[in-house]
């Protein structure tokens, strides 16, 4: 990943844009298949009608506000060691995740050719627009505060020039809280309906961005694109390990309140969910959640890099999985769960995406890597002499 | 003006006439529904609860319940789903729906929404049903229309036409002469999931 130095730029940039591309293609391909012959290409169905895609957009949409976050935050709060990589967090922030959650709403719906409805007939009341408008503002936040900060590096703007977008920038940040609204706010699901999913939502964003931006920071050192002490790495590493530890409280205390009565809608959902067919999902999770924990925060005096780099890649993957089960118990429970006439797909979990999904996923993902990489090498967003505008 | 229907469930003998009667009469695609009948009983569809002699088993026929708070109609970010104005009918456009799904995450009756998944197949070759219905989309949602097609035409949906054992009534609610109106007076009756606040359109008698 975008290895700029002096010596190998050229070739090392080439082989990961090619590995970034090939797999850019293969999900453009098991997007054309998915068209063709339908969603039926996906392990979704009436129950389950949202799976893989939407836990992405998910994800993504909180990376992208996590990094206007960790960009925006040391300006308006003077923390002076952190300034430096906010380039690289706004950079990623403003293309590859928006461009990532963005592609992820595309290919979950039916008809992405009628997607220009949301701009001639965007429905006020329904929080998925609300997610649309926040989206669209973030990718021109984040571009605007990403060339601000390069003109800034470039000793072209003062730094209070950068307060106002600063500020703009945090603002926006807290509101991935409107994220959580295409949940809590529907009386249909009532397990999602908790004002727990806000901070839920805002605490995920933070981890997810904090995460990506210390495998990056890691990647990115080796390549001498920037060059973030060990220290730095190992104070991002303790922040999310508290964030974690939150998200941890609020999974148990709703588990814990939905079990309790022993009967009822939330009971229903819950008890599928830890002792039913979503156990391997809940268990792996409350797994990767401690493990994360013990990695990032159990540093010692000599931080080690390698457990940082394992704490995060285990953060995100507690992260996938507490918005997959989230959405699982729920969608898996309705309210009706009367036997009756049979239609197309009533499953009752788990849900495990189809290859087509996984490899459309990675896609997305890889475009968004594309994306970054290509960003890493035309942009001035490093912190070294070795970081070079192409 | 705001279209109501009632289900007698003290009638109701979970033929499965009325969800037939729709399935021809919209011409609805291979493993789709808009009217289904469940059954409060055993475990699968059409048993009882109990063990013998001491059975018992109830039916609930359930389809769109045209609510007049409806959730689908909120969450639908392109305005696809609406009520209609003149007679409080869901509607469904399937020229704008672009799929998203999100009407079946908003809606509290299970399954009433449903989505054509792949390219709509059909039991037999030719097409059955009114002429005038409109055409299935793959990709998009779909539900209970109240048949407005045989509505401009003076009729009542086919479910009501075609019950047997006159098990649903269908009318004006707003009007206190309308055959619905008659027959929920006097009657004991509940909506489905009513503490939701969506105000359905559905009253179940009992």
């Amino acid at each position: 990943m975008a290895v700029v130095t002096n010596t190998k730029k050229t070739s090392a940039t080439n082989l990961w844009t090619m590995i970034f591309a090939v797999f850019a293609v293969l999900g453009a391909v098991c997007w054309v298949l998915q068209l063709t012959r339908g969603l039926q290409m996906t392990n979704l169905d009436t129950n389950n009608m949202w799976g893989l895609y939407i836990v992405g957009f998910m994800i993504f949409t909180g990376i992208a506000a996590g990094s206007l976050l960790f960009s925006a935050v040391p300006y308006l709060f003077k923390l002076e060691e952190f300034k430096p990589y906010t380039r690289i967090a706004s950079y990623l922030g403003a293309v590859a995740s928006i461009v990532a959650a963005s592609l992820f709403i595309i290919v979950d719906i039916g008809n992405p050719e009628r997607v220009w409805l949301f701009i001639t007939s965007g429905n006020w009341t329904s929080p998925m627009f609300w997610d649309f408008i926040m989206l669209s503002s973030y990718m021109v936040i984040s571009i605007i505060f990403t060339r601000k900060l390069i003109l800034l590096n470039e000793g072209k703007i003062e730094e209070k020039g950068v307060k106002g977008i600063a500020v703009v920038a945090f603002v926006a940040g807290i509101l991935v809280t409107v994220t959580s609204f295409v949940f809590s706010f529907q009386v249909a699901r009532p397990l999602w309906s908790t004002p727990a999913q806000p901070l839920s939502f805002l605490i995920a964003a933070l981890v997810a961005a904090l995460a990506v931006l210390m495998i990056l920071s890691h990647i990115l050192n080796k390549s001498g694109y920037v060059k973030m002490p060990i220290g730095l790495l190992a104070k991002m590493g303790k922040l999310t390990a508290l964030l974690l530890c939150i998200e941890l409280i609020i999974v148990i205390t709703e588990i814990l309140i939905g079990l309790y009565p022993g009967s009822g809608e939330d009971y229903a959902a819950f008890i599928w969910l830890v002792t039913g067919k979503g156990a391997v999902g809940f268990w792996l999770m409350m797994v990767a959640l401690v493990t994360a924990i013990v990695l990032l925060a159990k540093q010692g005096t000599l931080p080690k890099v390698g457990l940082l780099l394992g704490g995060a890649i285990i953060a995100l993957i507690a992260i996938y999985l507490i918005k997959s089960n989230l959405l699982q118990a729920q969608l898996f429970n309705p309210l009706i769960t009367l036997p009756g006439t049979p239609v197309y797909g009533e499953t009752t979990g788990p849900y495990v995406p189809s290859l087509l999904e996984i490899g459309l996923s990675l896609g997305i993902v890889s475009l968004g890597a594309l994306l970054l990489n290509l960003g890493f090498g035309k942009l001035n967003l490093g912190t070294t002499a070795n970081t070079r505008k192409l | 003006m705001r279209y109501a229907m009632a289900i007698d469930l003290d009638r109701c003998t979970g033929c499965h006439a009325c969800s037939v009667a729709c399935k021809v009469e919209n011409n609805l695609p291979d493993g789709i529904f808009w009217n289904r009948i469940l059954t409060a009983g055993g475990k699968s569809m059409d048993t009882p609860s109990g063990t013998f002699p001491n059975l018992s088993m109830q039916f609930l026929p359930v389809n769109c319940q045209h609510c007049e708070n409806p959730a689908c109609v909120k969450a639908c970010p392109v305005k696809a789903t609406y009520k209609r104005e003149e007679d409080g009918i869901v509607i469904q456009n399937y020229d704008k729906c672009i799929g998203c799904r999100y009407c079946m995450v908003a809606c509290p009756y299970a399954s009433v929404r449903q989505f054509n998944w792949k390219k709509p197949e059909y039991a037999i070759d030719v097409a059955m049903g009114d002429a005038a219905i409109t055409p299935h989309q793959y990709n998009t949602v779909e539900k209970c229309t109240f048949c407005t097609h045989r509505l401009a035409q003076g009729l009542k949906p086919a479910c009501i036409d075609t019950c047997p054992n006159r098990a649903r009534i269908f009318g004006d609610i707003d009007d206190p002469n309308s055959e619905v109106s008659q027959a929920i007076q006097g009657r004991s009756y509940f909506h489905l999931l009513e503490e939701k606040g969506t105000k359905p359109s559905i009253f179940y008698l009992t």
